[in-house]
């Protein structure tokens, strides 16, 4: 023992040079107590929540009244903002990127509008401008989710189109002989899976989630079901609060699952919940600029 | 019509030899292109004959690009006319105008294997699915990559893909095959392998060929005719051969290959006109006024700048010569040496490496020009 302390000891003094390897020696205990911290953060509250609700609470919720027109509600909204949305962000992405390089900076500030305009000037100016067969129903809340996952799905297809040389495909694509809607769906589409997988998974996860306009609106989605039926019963309210965090959470899991599943085989990137970070510049920048 | 007999030939026997007869001519004629003040096309004007490589090398934004991609489709140009065959292609979309590109970044389709990507282009031509990827593995055999046939892009080389790319071109049977510095993301290896890929391929299919490209070496060893261009224009389109030893303008004797400048004194009075340099006399070529500068130049007695490539020059070591060696870079066969002529003016002389090994640096030489006629330029003020 003295003789293993004294070697370490000796070891350690000739300090500087040992210096370093101390310090990274020393990180993943910090790693591992941010991680702890954050964990029981997040996960106190789940554990209180199973703790009040109790495991009964669970089975009584398929039985209570409401539910099912609710979650209905919540899923058919989920599909329909997830299609419109898509349809509406990934032709206006991929031509911003082709056509209107410059704008790019400018739509990134565009669609950031949703997060700072308060969901009350949202809600009424999207009942000014509805259609009329869509006012009166609820799926007028489609309209307003798109606005509101606009920031997240641009977001994620901007970093997927950035990731492969858009141009280049698109003009070896034409050169070939193959005319715009062929381009966009054997080409431009397959490549941006990844991020359209991205943009689907944010927007599900918002709708189902969203509480505000639903109320404001008055319609009774299933997060404000859950806050109506709070007042019946507390722990089946509770637990229907988890239920509706787990199976989002399977929901998300399956779609990144199989989404990944796809991509590894193509070797490109792997679908993150969010993909938000900005990848490498790639190739594009090789052409001179002539 | 062409391709359907091309295609014929192909199929035929199996391979692909050259079944094309005839090839497609293209002619740009005029081609004026700006992107907001700069000019990238001046008044180009080019004849491509059928079957024909024809090369377009300038320094970077001199055009050459532009022009490449008006001829895809991908461009359009302000004034001038694109002819294939004699038909004005201008309002022909991309998709419709039979051309193979390769670019310069890597293009595959990441989200199809090689053989997929070979074989889109026929796809968007509705051949059948059995059809097609015969054909595409052909094409893959022939540029050597039958065996990474089911490999996806990220999966191969960047050589490799440049390969598959070429393939995906030519699988379309190609009127016009256009190259966009395809090599230029290669290192020096494969580089110089898939130029000789490149050459042989288009000399079997003799396809008509139009490749871009800013590195000199790869123009000269690859095309039938060179054109140099300079700021949207055509200074000199020839043979390798032409444009080195009988440079149309200064420009281009300087920016193809090594060139000495060496200051002398024009005796325009003389007749042919004479130089006088490095102590000795010696004529001057017949050369066209150079157009981008003014005749008057360069017209009467004065100084003028001679230019020499580095075997013109000849050298031997004596005592108190007019110059010293400074450098020598071996370079195989041949030793480049670096001589300090009197006047701080340096110039290369390539001497067989056998011989350049007796001039060390420091070693006084007396450096001289054979008595052939020389190309002259204005007077460069000597930088500091």
């Amino acid at each position: 023992m003295a003789t293993v302390a004294g070697v370490e000891a000796g070891t350690q003094t000739p300090a500087p040079a040992a210096r370093p390897a101390g310090r990274r020696r020393s990180f993943p205990v910090w790693r591992w107590a941010i991680l702890l911290i954050a964990g029981a953060y997040f996960l106190i509250p789940l554990y209180a929540g199973l703790r009040f609700a109790g495991l009964k609470a669970f089975g009584d919720i398929f039985k209570q009244s409401g539910f099912y027109p609710a979650i209905g509600l919540s899923l058919r909204l989920a599909v329909i903002t997830t299609i419109i949305t898509l349809v509406l962000m990934v032709p206006t992405t991929v031509y911003v990127h082709l056509r209107l390089p410059q704008i790019r900076r400018s739509m990134e500030g565009i669609t950031i509008l949703p997060i700072v305009i308060p969901p009350i000037v949202l809600i009424i100016g999207v009942l000014k401008v509805a259609p009329g067969f869509l006012l009166g129903t609820p799926y007028l809340l489609a309209l307003v989710y798109v606005i509101l996952a606009m920031p997240f799905a641009y977001r994620s297809l901007d970093a997927g189109l950035r990731a492969f040389d858009l141009k280049t495909m698109v003009e070896a694509s034409n050169s070939l002989g193959a005319g715009w809607p062929t381009t966009l769906w054997r080409v431009v589409l397959p490549n941006i899976r990844t991020a359209m997988l991205s943009a689907t998974v944010l927007t599900v996860a918002l709708v189902l989630g969203e509480f505000t306009m639903a109320s404001l609106a008055l319609y009774v989605t299933f997060p404000v079901w859950i806050v109506q039926f709070e007042q019946n019963s507390g722990p089946v309210s509770v637990a229907a609060s988890l239920l509706a965090l787990f199976v989002t959470w399977i929901l998300l899991m399956l779609i990144v699952t199989v989404g990944s599943r796809g991509a590894r085989k193509r070797g490109s990137a792997r679908v993150d919940l969010i993909t938000v970070a900005a990848p490498a510049e790639s190739s594009q920048t090789m052409g001179e600029p002539e | 019509m062409t391709t359907n007999a091309a295609r014929d030939a192909a199929t035929a026997d199996g391979t692909w030899q050259a079944g094309r007869t005839g090839g497609t001519s293209v002619s740009l004629q005029g081609l004026s292109r700006s992107f907001g003040t700069t000019r990238a096309l001046d008044g180009l004007s080019l004849e491509i004959a059928p079957g024909e490589f024809v090369a377009l090398l300038g320094p970077s934004g001199c055009g050459k690009t532009t022009a490449l991609r008006i001829v895809a489709g991908f461009e359009s140009a302000d004034t001038g006319l694109v002819l294939v065959d004699g038909k004005d292609i201008s309002s022909v979309s991309a998709a419709r105008r039979d051309m193979g590109m390769v670019f310069q970044s890597y293009s595959l389709f990441p989200n199809m294997n090689a053989l997929d990507n070979v074989a889109f282009g026929l796809r968007m031509r509705k051949q059948g699915s059995a059809q097609r990827r015969t054909r595409a593995g052909e094409l893959l055999d022939m540029v050597g990559l039958a065996e990474q046939a089911q490999q996806y892009p990220h999966q191969l080389s960047g050589g490799q893909q440049q390969r598959v790319a070429l393939a995906r071109a030519l699988a379309i049977e190609p009127r016009v095959l256009l190259l966009d510095e395809p090599l230029s993301a290669l290192d020096a290896k494969v580089r110089l392998q898939l130029r000789e890929q490149i050459r042989t391929l288009q000399r079997r299919l003799g396809i008509t060929t139009l490749f871009v490209t800013h590195d000199q070496e790869e123009a000269l060893s690859m095309a039938d005719r060179v054109g140099v261009m300079r700021q949207g224009k055509l200074e000199q389109i020839a043979a390798p051969d032409v444009l080195y030893d009988d440079p149309a303008t200064v420009f281009v004797a300087e920016f193809v290959g090594v060139m000495n400048r060496i200051p002398a004194e024009l005796q325009a009075s003389a007749n042919p006109r004479t130089v006088a340099v490095l102590g000795g006399t010696v004529p001057v070529k017949d050369q066209e006024p150079p157009e981008n500068q003014s005749k008057s130049a360069i017209g009467g007695d004065g100084p003028v700048d001679v230019l020499v490539r580095p075997e013109g020059l000849t050298m031997q070591a004596v005592e108190n010569g007019n110059g010293i060696v400074t450098h020598r870079t071996f370079l195989g066969s041949v030793t480049r040496v670096r001589v300090m002529l009197s006047g701080d003016v340096a110039v290369q002389i390539d001497k067989p490496s056998s011989e350049a090994a007796a001039v060390a640096p420091g070693t006084s030489v007396s450096v001289t020009l054979p008595p052939e006629p020389v190309l002259i330029a204005p007077r460069r003020p000597v930088t500091p």
